[in-house]
């Protein structure tokens, strides 16, 4: 029974974060891009929490952010695990590097795209969420997921993958894997569309 | 680009529905129909006591980033297989989609077994799109994180009864 009262905190906490963050966003069109799925009327989902007067705010949370994540798999794929708070990054230092880093990508894969024939390619950069399609070949998304200090990715042939900032490496690696984002965006691009791409 | 994006879908959606193609000026993206079936049936909520021996439960996730899964299997000693599942979960549709399958699939299979349910089997049952990839990956982790729980659990009351022999004679 104690369980409960931590996550209401934890709740109420992120709630104010995410207002905040709210706050920030653009409300263009290409909001839908990232919120799929989103009714006016939201209804009540199965809260993870038994207080009512959080059913109005979760349904607030589950239409800001899009998918799941986990603070557990961060450092080794053997399960949960208490987070180095030390070695985060500060948050305008996170949004730098990675805001730097989608953008380079954005602008490396549409001069991709432009070069090679791929039927169907489509690259869209909106809310700070980058979606290229390769036509019938798959779709990418990338995304920054701040309260994790992540870059996520969801890709046609590794499926999701959820990428740190390495100060060592100075790179964007993916913690189970050890995979580099730029790596791996490489290798995988070349598998799919047959034409090599340089990315870093 | 978005346009393109949104013929495509409705193109999609009426061949879906099989009625003539009514020009629709709503989001063009829309869940799987599995996944509204687990949303307005949904299998398996619910709670076991954490503290019961036979109980793993796995927390996974956070509030912050948007998804909490909270799953829970109960363990037949005897044979390592798991009798009952069961889940809570805070966050989207596709969130609670997944782990309510991953409670569905775990009942009546051995421990080895449900670790090695991969996210791209729940993706694909369920038919989520890229950008909900996520969300079936935080259900496997929450089965390994509540078998992993229900290993800490046995190996800790392994431990205390072979540091206490004269209790059981």
């Amino acid at each position: 029974m104690a369980f409960y009262p931590k996550i209401l905190q934890r709740v109420s906490r992120s709630l104010t974060t995410i207002n905040n963050y709210r706050l920030l966003s653009s409300s263009s069109s290409d909001y839908s891009v990232l919120f799929h799925h989103t009714n006016s009327a939201t209804p009540p989902c199965p809260s993870f929490l038994d207080n009512n007067n959080n059913n109005n705010q979760s349904g607030v949370c589950s239409r800001d952010f899009c998918s799941g994540s986990s603070n557990f798999d961060q450092l080794n794929s053997q399960g949960p695990a208490p987070i180095d708070y030390s070695a985060l990054l500060q948050e305008d230092e996170f949004h730098k590097l990675a805001d730097a880093t989608i953008h380079d990508l954005l602008e490396k894969i549409e001069e991709y795209g432009d070069s090679v024939d791929i039927d169907g390619f489509d690259i869209d950069y909106g809310n700070q969420v980058l979606t290229v399609k390769f036509g019938n070949l798959g779709t990418y998304v990338l995304n920054k997921q701040t309260p994790n200090r992540q870059i996520w990715m969801s890709s046609p042939v590794s499926g999701p993958s959820r990428f740190d900032w390495d100060r060592t490496a100075e790179a964007w690696i993916y913690r189970r894997t050890k995979a580099k984002l730029l790596d791996t965006l490489e290798n995988e691009i070349k598998q799919l569309c047959g034409d090599p791409i340089k990315l870093s | 680009m978005l346009r393109q994006a949104t013929k495509t879908m409705l193109g999609f959606r009426s061949s879906n529905t099989g009625s003539t193609a009514v020009p629709i000026r709503v989001l063009p993206r829309f869940y799987h129909e599995r996944v509204v079936d687990h949303y307005n049936n949904p299998r398996n909520v619910g709670a076991f006591d954490k503290n019961d021996p036979t109980v793993g439960t796995g927390l996974v996730g956070a509030p912050a980033c948007g998804d909490v899964m909270k799953l829970q299997i109960k363990v037949d000693e005897q044979t390592g297989k798991i009798t009952d599942a069961c889940f809570k979960t805070f966050g989207c549709g596709s969130a609670i989609a997944s782990s309510s399958v991953a409670t569905e699939w775990v009942k009546g299979k051995q421990m080895e077994e449900v670790i090695t349910i991969k996210n791209t089997e729940i993706a694909k049952h369920l038919s989520l799109p890229p950008v909900k990839l996520h969300c079936s990956m935080l259900a496997e982790d929450a089965i390994k994180a509540a078998v992993k729980d229900y290993e800490a659990k046995r190996g800790k009351s392994v431990a205390s009864t072979t540091n206490n022999p004269a209790a059981e004679a």
